[in-house]
């Protein structure tokens, strides 16, 4: 009982919050809303048992991602934005797409509906440390390689002119 | 010591290509000493195999190889891949032939350093000197006919380059010319017969072809196509009739290289090629008696025409090509051995006696006679040894010639008495033309005082060879004919033939002869008085013109040559006139009017539906974009979405 | 709590991550749109997880790469738009023309 009203609260928020997130007026907004839907897709991982997943999804996402976000809107800021429509004129389109989209979904929902957790809740963190090790050593290592890829290319795209 | 023998040819070529390459042109260079300790160094080796031979520590034929490229082949139907080898085969005749032709190359790389002292392309003549006896040594000890055929032509190409030694001046760029294709035209029925060959045995090995021919599988047809074969490309390389044109005006070249060329690389190549391939002439009776008489043909003409010559070199080479019939002769009437004993022997008088007459013309300056006499006083070790020479090719006892002429005569006798008289007659001209030299050359009075008080004796390393050879001239024969052994060094397995037997006193008969025409020979010229001579020169005055006149062979082979012209122009004409304007013309005309009509059609129909479909394709395409691709690319997003909604609605409601 | 209900709330994720990558003027506010798709499907692959596959941590492990991955990506595409707002002075995509063609 706790669980669903748990669930159902935060996927409330997060349905909300996402929705923000994409018609907001105000970007600054629009990134604040997209760190409060992050933190709730942190707490569906942790209902769902997955307790690392929700400290990377705190510490990368809402920590990482939605903060750096948020520094480049207000880099890239103006003040007359603020007055300026900020969905264009595709939108009635889009939201055809969305519906057409929702109703092939719903078949995929109603085919997933019926299963039950079983499995007690285990933490997961060593077994997933050790997985990073063995079997998924190659990938994890490739993992860093992009990582280090994306750093010098961020490095490369975001100097400035003056400075080369 | 046999296995290093491979290096006996790859030494001297080495040395040659160092020698072009590593030195400069000048007259002082230290590149013949490199040439002469090459050639040294192999007359030492070969020197030392021939002892060995000689003693019975060596065991004949030896035989290596290795294989050298693969060959796809098809032998009567067969296919197969022929391995190619390459190797050497030393038999006794390549034993033999090692020792003459590094001896006699060594000794004319060492004559040379005088007589070619000065020389602006002193370095070139070395390394093509070189190069010369590598291409000859490499002939010697090749198993491989195909090697054999290569080392032939490249006898044939240093040769050229040799003779036409002094390039700019005509006479030797025209002689070389001469002698370079006329040997050609023999190659190409020795290339012929060696395609043939292999076509039969599917193998150029010496051995497997000798294998093949002793079974008697090759059958007489083609035994004998094949043997006439090697005989064009041996009588084009000994100066046989009718090719013997070449070799009287390859004196054009250094004197030195013409007594290479003559004694011991060139024309010699061509009698031993047909005693390589012996057993080819054993299975074609008829090949083998057309050698004899080419040669016996050949040692008569040569020999007449040797008479009446006053040019001291051009005696000399009508005696060579003369003495090459003789080996021929020797050959084809079964005297294997015969032939190949004259072939060492005559390398060294002949040899010898075209360095004294180096040595007489480096002395005087002059190729002719007339203008000579009188030179024994001045030139004594030249004399001496010429004289040596003369009565070793003449055939007196006990000097070297004497042993191996009197081996074919009994050989020739025993094929058949008639040939014997020829080619004793032959002999006979012989010793009267060599002893006119001599008697020319060094006795008398002298004729042209300016040039005799000029004249002196050689240097020293002009005269050192002249003495080897002219003590080989008057031992070699004898030591070698001593208890049978060239008989055992030089032997072919071959049937004996029954024919009459040569009579004793019938050799003491020819040598009584011999003596007798060089008797007549000192009386007509060595006595200064040539009064006599004069009178029977006027008195058979048509003779002495045809022989003068080489019996006109150069002008027939010109005259062939134009006639040859004549053919090509007719054909030029028919093909310029007849073939190209009526039919070739015609064709083309015919087709560019049909082209004309296909690309009329092809302009109307073809080109304008496929015009049709592009212009569609482009006017659909600018309609599309102007409908479409805007450039917003959340348009384009929009379309893939429509897109992917409409592909999942479609698998998700099946 | 079924799976069911876990897929309908990731499936409205999505969809409203594709309503706003396919309408938001602001490049930033497509960046965001995609990282809620991101997030999406990582809710999926939590939710496989538990219910399919209980006891394993595979779907963990790819959501965790995803995550890693995700991050690469904002970052570069930040910087992206840090180097095309320095050219074009603007955040609006439908001033972002060169595909025109």
């Amino acid at each position: 009982m706790l669980e669903q009203i748990v669930f159902y609260s935060l996927a409330a928020l997060i349905t909300a919050s996402a929705l923000m997130v994409v018609t907001a007026r105000n970007t600054v907004h629009s990134a604040l809303f997209l760190g409060l839907c992050l933190a709730g897709v942190g707490g569906i991982f942790a209902l769902l048992g997955a307790d690392f997943l929700f400290a990377g999804q705190i510490m990368v996402y809402v920590g990482g991602i939605a903060v750096l976000i948020m520094f480049v809107v207000m880099l890239l800021g103006r003040a007359s934005d603020l007055h300026l429509r900020q969905m264009n004129k595709q939108w009635a389109a889009a939201l055809l797409v969305c519906a057409a989209s929702l109703a092939g979904f719903w078949k995929i929902v109603r085919m997933a509906g019926g299963a039950l957790a079983t499995a007690p809740v285990k933490p997961t963190t060593g077994p997933l440390g050790l997985i990073m090790m063995g079997d998924y050593a190659l990938p994890f290592e490739l993992v860093s390689l992009v990582l280090t890829g994306a750093l010098l290319g961020a490095i490369f795209f975001s100097r400035s002119e003056k400075s080369q | 010591m046999l296995e290093h023998v491979y290096l006996i040819p790859l030494i001297p070529l080495f040395a040659s290509l160092v020698i072009l390459l590593g030195f400069k042109e000048d007259p002082h260079s230290p590149a013949p000493y490199l040439g002469l300790a090459a050639m040294g160094w192999c007359l030492l080796q070969a020197v030392s195999i021939f002892w060995g031979v000689a003693g019975g520590r060596i065991v004949l034929p030896y035989e290596a190889s290795i294989n050298w490229f693969p060959l796809a082949t098809e032998v009567a139907g067969k296919a197969f891949s022929y391995q190619m080898p390459i190797g050497v085969l030393i038999d006794g005749p390549a034993a033999v032939m090692l020792v003459v032709v590094t001896l006699v190359s060594f000794l004319v790389q060492l004559y040379s350093l005088g007589y070619m002292h000065g020389d602006s392309r002193f370095r070139r003549y070395y390394a093509f000197l070189s190069f010369f006896t590598a291409s000859m040594l490499g002939l010697v000890v090749s198993n491989n006919l195909l090697v054999t055929f290569m080392c032939w032509e490249l006898v044939g190409v240093s040769s050229y380059l040799l003779i036409g030694f002094w390039f700019e001046k005509p006479g030797p760029a025209y002689a070389s010319k001469k002698a370079f294709m006329t040997t050609k035209l023999g190659d190409c029925g020795l290339y012929l017969a060696l395609l043939f060959i292999f076509t039969k045995v599917g193998s150029f090995q010496i051995d497997q072809v000798r294998e093949f021919a002793t079974r008697g599988y090759f059958g007489m047809g083609a035994a004998t196509a094949i043997g006439f074969g090697l005989l064009c490309g041996c009588a084009g390389k000994s100066a046989q009739w009718p090719l013997f044109i070449w070799l009287p005006d390859a004196m054009e070249g250094p004197t030195p290289v013409s007594a290479l060329i003559h004694a011991a690389t060139m024309v010699a190549a061509g009698i031993y090629l047909i005693a390589k391939t012996y057993f080819i002439f054993l299975a074609a009776p008829i090949a083998m008696e057309a050698v004899a008489w080419i040669g016996l043909i050949t040692a008569f003409l040569a020999a007449s025409m040797a008479l009446v010559s006053y040019d001291i070199k051009r005696v000399l080479a009508f005696s060579t090509v003369s003495q090459l019939g003789f080996m021929m002769c020797a050959l084809g009437a079964g005297g294997y051995t015969a032939g190949l004993f004259h072939l060492t022997t005559h390398a060294f008088f002949k040899g010898l006696l075209f360095l004294g007459a180096g040595s007489v013309i480096h002395a005087v300056h002059t190729n002719d006679m007339r203008s000579m006499g009188g030179l024994s006083k001045k030139m004594p070790i030249t004399f001496l040894t010429m004289l040596a020479a003369t009565l070793a090719i003449s055939g007196v006892w006990p000097f070297a010639g004497y042993f191996s002429k009197d081996m074919i005569l009994e050989s020739v006798y025993h094929h058949s008495p008639v040939m014997f008289y020829l080619l004793t007659a032959a002999a006979l001209m012989t010793a009267f033309y060599m002893f006119r030299l001599i008697s020319m050359t060094f006795l008398g009075p002298d004729r042209d005082h300016e040039k005799h008080h000029h004249a002196h004796e050689s240097p020293l390393v002009m005269t050192v060879p002249l003495m080897v050879l002219g003590l080989l001239s008057v031992v070699a024969g004898a030591a070698l004919a001593h208890d049978g052994f060239v008989e055992r060094l030089l032997s072919f397995p071959m049937p004996q033939t029954p024919g009459p037997e040569f009579p004793r006193a019938l050799g003491l008969g020819v040598s009584a002869l011999v003596l007798c025409s060089l008797a007549l020979s000192w009386f007509l010229y060595g006595r200064g008085d040539f009064s006599i001579a004069e009178a029977v020169k006027k008195r058979f005055s048509a003779v002495f013109n045809v022989l003068e006149g080489r019996y006109y062979f150069d002008q027939l082979f010109l005259g062939l040559v134009a006639v040859a012209d004549g053919a090509a122009k007719l054909a030029f004409w028919i093909d310029a006139r007849v073939i190209d304007q009526t039919f070739v013309d015609g064709w083309g005309l015919l087709m560019r009017v049909f082209s004309e009509l296909s690309a009329l059609f092809d302009g109307l129909f073809i080109d304008r539906t496929v015009d049709g479909f592009g212009g569609l394709s482009s006017d659909l395409g600018t309609g599309l974009r102007a409908l479409v691709a805007d450039g917003q690319v959340q348009e384009y997003l929009l379309y893939a979405a429509i897109a992917v909604s409409l592909a999942t609605i479609f698998i998700l409601s099946r | 709590m079924n799976l069911g209900s876990y897929v309908a709330l990731s499936a409205a994720l999505f969809l409203i991550g594709v309503f706003g990558a396919l309408t938001r003027r602001n490049i930033i506010g497509i960046l965001m749109a995609i990282e809620l798709m991101f997030n999406a499907a990582n809710i999926n692959l939590a939710a496989f997880n538990r219910y399919l596959h209980p006891g394993g941590i595979i779907g963990q492990t790819l959501a965790l790469f995803i995550i890693s991955i995700a991050a690469a990506e904002v970052v570069v595409g930040l910087s992206l738009v840090l180097a095309i707002y320095r050219n074009t002075d603007t955040v609006y995509v439908e001033d972002y023309n060169l595909l025109k063609g």
